[in-house]
């Protein structure tokens, strides 16, 4: 029995630090921005050229638009869905209001509050099909990324954006400070306001409850369909968001925009390297704009190393494997070992 | 707390489900904590106004504190959790044409626990869903307090004080207890938007204490064991004031101890007003905690007894329809000349959750492994069979050493394990039966030219089902269609193709009902007669005390005691498990 009494005590004095460090090991948050700093670090000192104002800040204002739609996408993962037609709604509502801005000027105001309108209601589409119609995430949306493609064809009926007002270009392509540009800011912006809807608001908690079990989120009272409907909306109305600032940051767009650059993969790209679990319920998008911004860094960074633009989807592909390496190994830290079945005890 | 209060409270108790729902619901969370709560309790227990805190209701959570919110005492709040009968009339509920419920009707009183019996697929658990707004009944009504209620979801049914504890609990595995305590209805702060994460933690400690639960309110929940989260579901009936708590099966996955607790809080439930709904396969612990026992079989309801009306045999009678004997313990020829060593187990260690196990089966023998959840019995049997991984010590089968191990080696060298959780590390469960029993030896299956050559897979399967006995209409049906009972011995027989020397059996007898329960007893004892060794993990004491030649006892992840032949009674065991010595 003393024996046992021995390493009874020696377990309780170990563990709190033991615990501690595995936490902090395991915040995605931290990895990520340590894994920035070195790829950082490693480009500055083989192109100094990497950490001039311009190239930061080109590199910033890049993952923005990635940045805005993966904070929709989490959120839509978070609750165990997941949204690819992200991309033509970004693309719609770019050239909705593409065309006025070019033609007669629109206010970024009226802009803004279009692209909201338009997200919305093509979010309204996907969350009727999945959660009335009940139709799979992958499916509903694999379908939707074809309707509004087509949408977005029509719509843009062979005509494109190539002009913009001075105003939307000093939005989309200048900075607050240098290095600091307002494109990112207003990501940044989004993400703060969705992480404190996330953290602390029963709405909010309700999509991780949903995303960790439906079926216990729905004996608890939870209004699961609605809480579903509700993520393809936001998603919706970000992806609108993210439109807007794609076509100040660009000062073009056209039938094929978002779809042709496959932005939807980008952003789930994002999400997934920011913590997010497919599998639902675990993650937040403090960690998807920091994927948003790491995975643009790391690209330039290869193109700065003369990888040529071809290595580029390999690249993100890459850095999404290693994330979920990364997932693999640091979730096992502290835990009872790597083929832990019974994890009821 | 001040008179007055208590007054206007008394004065506007009447029956909540006038107020609207939502509204209710979200006021009365937004103002949760000490102070107010003792009112509600001291009206449920007392019925007088004006004695809160002198009587035996339980006493409300400690850390008071936010208590005394001007919206506190409205009358939307108090009138909240008032007694009230529950009734289900002329229920009747079929799926894809089998009816499951006909005509039943039962009334949930305050001030009592209601309990129903019946054999598995008797329609008992149909009857809770129903009740609790999961499933919406093909005709008939329910009235809570004398008034019909329409339509119920989960949702509407919490929003009216009616909550189901389910046989399985479910919890949001990745979301701290005290998320999953308030999921939906965080307290929020003045600002009304935010949730107040540290009142969350706080309240959650005083409702965890409350029911019995020692955790620590950011624990997530799938570190939690199942006795845990069970009294996390408790806990989360009483944070949605409910006046009617059904508990389905709770004490099948808990050990003697933990269901004395339970019980002790569903009488403290009980005789606070709410209405308590019971359903549980153990007739000891029916006729000890029930007020009233109604028996369904095949979806009718065929007695109702009160409290001293029912006897253990009349139940089981009615249950089955037809009498049965006393159930006497199994013993085994201790003589069997051919005994030798099957199973030895050398200092098997994985910390922090056991060390030092030792022990070793012989052929022909049924050795009990007692333990309460958590102390490491179920972990030391995975741990063996390879689920999970031990930092040291040696498993020999047959006298060879295992050195890799994983359940196909352990399969290969006549190790079977039957694992407690059936429904997920169990069945397969829209697979055909024939498939689930052929699992767990697909390599060993008749081939020709590579592939697998299924009449006679299914011949084999069919075999294996016959020796123990399995109901089926036919092999090629999902297994999920079968009575639990059924499902277990196709488990079995799943082992049985292995042709196994040694057997790890967690919990056979899990949600099975007692008839069939005396049948996995019978098949048990054949195998052993046959050679098997064969090592039984349970909860129940009982069990134990009719299966086995030897007892370990675990405790805190060592094995701290071993009972053999006649020294094996409940009381013994009752004993060794929570730690007490073995003199």
């Amino acid at each position: 029995m003393s024996a046992v009494a021995g390493s009874l005590t020696s377990r309780r004095t170990f563990l709190p630090t033991r615990a501690l460090w595995a936490r902090l090991v395991r915040l995605r948050e931290l990895q990520l921005l340590l894994a920035m700093a070195v790829v950082v670090a490693v480009s500055a000192v083989l192109h100094p050229d990497f950490v001039s104002s311009s190239n930061v800040s080109f590199m910033l204002a890049d993952s923005s638009v990635t940045a805005t739609l993966a904070i929709g996408q989490t959120l839509v993962i978070l609750g165990k869905g997941i949204d690819l037609s992200v991309a033509p709604i970004l693309g719609i509502a770019a050239i909705v209001v593409g065309f006025p801005a070019q033609n007669h000027g629109l206010p970024l105001a009226v802009a803004l509050v279009i692209v909201m309108g338009v997200g919305i209601v093509l979010g309204v589409g996907n969350g009727i099909l999945v959660s009335w119609a009940r139709i799979p995430p992958i499916i509903t949306t694999l379908a939707t990324l074809s309707v509004y493609g087509g949408l977005q064809f029509i719509i843009a009926n062979g005509q494109e954006v190539v002009n913009i007002p001075n105003f939307y270009d000093t939005f989309g392509n200048s900075d607050l400070v240098p290095g600091v540009p307002w494109a990112l800011l207003a990501a940044v912006g989004l993400a703060l306001v969705v992480w404190l809807f996330l953290r602390q608001t029963n709405l909010g908690r309700s999509i991780y409850a949903v995303g960790n079990d439906a079926d216990a989120a729905h004996r608890s009272g939870i209004p699961v369909q609605r809480i579903i409907f509700l993520t393809y909306v936001l998603c919706g109305f970000l992806a609108g968001i993210a439109g807007l600032i794609y076509l100040c940051h660009t000062g073009s767009a056209d039938s094929t925009t978002g779809t042709d650059s496959n932005v939807e993969l980008t952003s789930i790209a994002a999400t997934l390297i920011g913590g997010t679990t497919l599998t639902g319920g675990r993650g937040g998008v403090i960690g998807s704009v920091l994927g948003a911004i790491f995975l643009s860094i790391a690209l330039t960074a290869m193109v700065f190393a003369r990888i040529p633009p071809i290595w580029e989807p390999a690249g993100v592909g890459g850095l999404i494997l290693l994330a979920m390496v990364t997932d693999r190994h640091s979730g096992n830290l502290g835990s009872g070992g790597p083929r832990r079945v019974g994890r009821r005890h | 707390m001040s008179p007055d209060r208590l007054g206007a409270a008394a004065q506007t108790r009447g029956l909540g489900h006038g107020v609207p729902v939502g509204r209710a619901r979200a006021r009365r969370v937004r103002s949760p904590g000490g102070t107010e709560e003792r009112v509600e309790l001291a009206e449920l227990g007392e019925r007088v106004p004006g004695e809160a805190g002198t009587g035996r209701v339980p006493s409300a959570p400690g850390g008071t504190g936010q208590g005394g919110r001007p919206e506190a005492g409205s009358p939307a709040v108090s009138g909240w959790g008032a007694p009230a009968r529950y009734e289900a009339r002329s229920v009747t509920k079929s799926f894809n044409g089998a009816i499951v419920l006909d005509d039943v009707s039962v009334t949930l009183e305050p001030h009592e626990v209601h309990t129903l019996v019946g054999e598995n697929g008797a329609g008992k658990s149909t009857l809770f869903k129903i009740l609790s707004g999961l499933y919406t009944p093909d005709s008939g009504r329910l009235e809570l307090g004398g008034e019909t209620l329409g339509d119920l979801t989960p949702r509407s049914a919490l929003g009216l004080g009616i909550y189901l504890v389910p046989q399985e609990p479910k919890l949001m595995a990745h979301l701290s207890a005290a998320e999953n305590l308030y999921v939906g209805i965080l307290p929020r702060r003045r600002v009304r938007l935010l949730v107040n994460w540290r009142q969350v933690h706080r309240e959650a400690a005083t409702y965890f204490e409350r029911v019995g639960l020692q955790i620590d309110p950011a624990t997530p929940a799938r570190e939690m064991s199942i006795a845990q989260q069970q009294l996390l579901e408790c806990a989360r009936a009483l944070v949605h004031r409910c006046r009617v708590i059904l508990f389905d099966e709770p004490t099948s996955p808990l050990t003697t101890h933990e269901t004395e607790i339970l019980f002790g809080l569903m009488r403290q439930l009980r005789d606070a007003g709410l209405a308590i709904g019971f359903i549980s396969h153990r007739l000891d612990e029916v006729l000890e905690v029930s007020d009233r026992v109604e028996v369904l079989r095949d979806g009718r309801l065929v007695a109702s007894l009160r409290r001293g009306e029912a006897t253990r045999d009349g139940l089981v009678s009615a249950m089955i329809g037809r009498e049965i004997g006393v159930r006497t313990r199994v013993r085994r020829t201790s003589d069997v000349t051919e005994r030798r060593e099957v199973l030895r187990v050398e200092s098997l260690t994985s910390e922090p959750i056991f060390r030092d196990v030792s022990f070793a089966l012989e052929s022909h023998e049924v050795v009990g492994v007692a333990g309460l959840v958590g102390s490491g019995r179920t972990e030391i049997a995975e741990a063996i069979f390879g689920l999970r991984a031990a930092d040291s010590g040696r498993v020999a089968i047959d006298g060879r050493v295992l050195e890799r191990r994983s359940p196909r080696a352990c399969i290969e060298a006549g190790l079977v394990y039957l694992p407690e959780d059936r429904a997920r590390h169990g069945i397969f469960s829209e697979v055909e039966i024939t498939r689930n029993v052929t699992a767990g030896t697909i390599p060993r299956l008749p081939r020709r030219w590579g592939l697998i050559r299924q009449r006679e897979e299914q011949e084999l399967a069919a075999a294996s089902a016959a020796r123990t006995s399995v109901r089926m209409q036919s092999l090629e049906v999902a297994i999920a269609t079968l009575s639990g009972g059924n499902q277990q011995r196709a488990m079995f027989s799943r082992w049985l193709l292995a042709e196994p020397r040694v057997a790890i059996l967690d919990e056979p007898t899990r949600g099975v009902d007692i008839g069939a329960k005396d049948d996995i007893y019978d098949i048990i004892s054949d195998l052993a007669a046959s050679g098997l060794a064969c090592l039984i993990i349970s909860s129940e004491l009982e069990e134990l005390c009719l299966t086995c030649d030897r007892v370990l006892v675990v405790y805190e992840g060592a094995i701290v005691g071993e009972l053999r032949g006649e020294e094996i009674t409940a009381a013994r065991l009752g004993e060794l498990v929570v730690g007490g010595s073995s003199s």
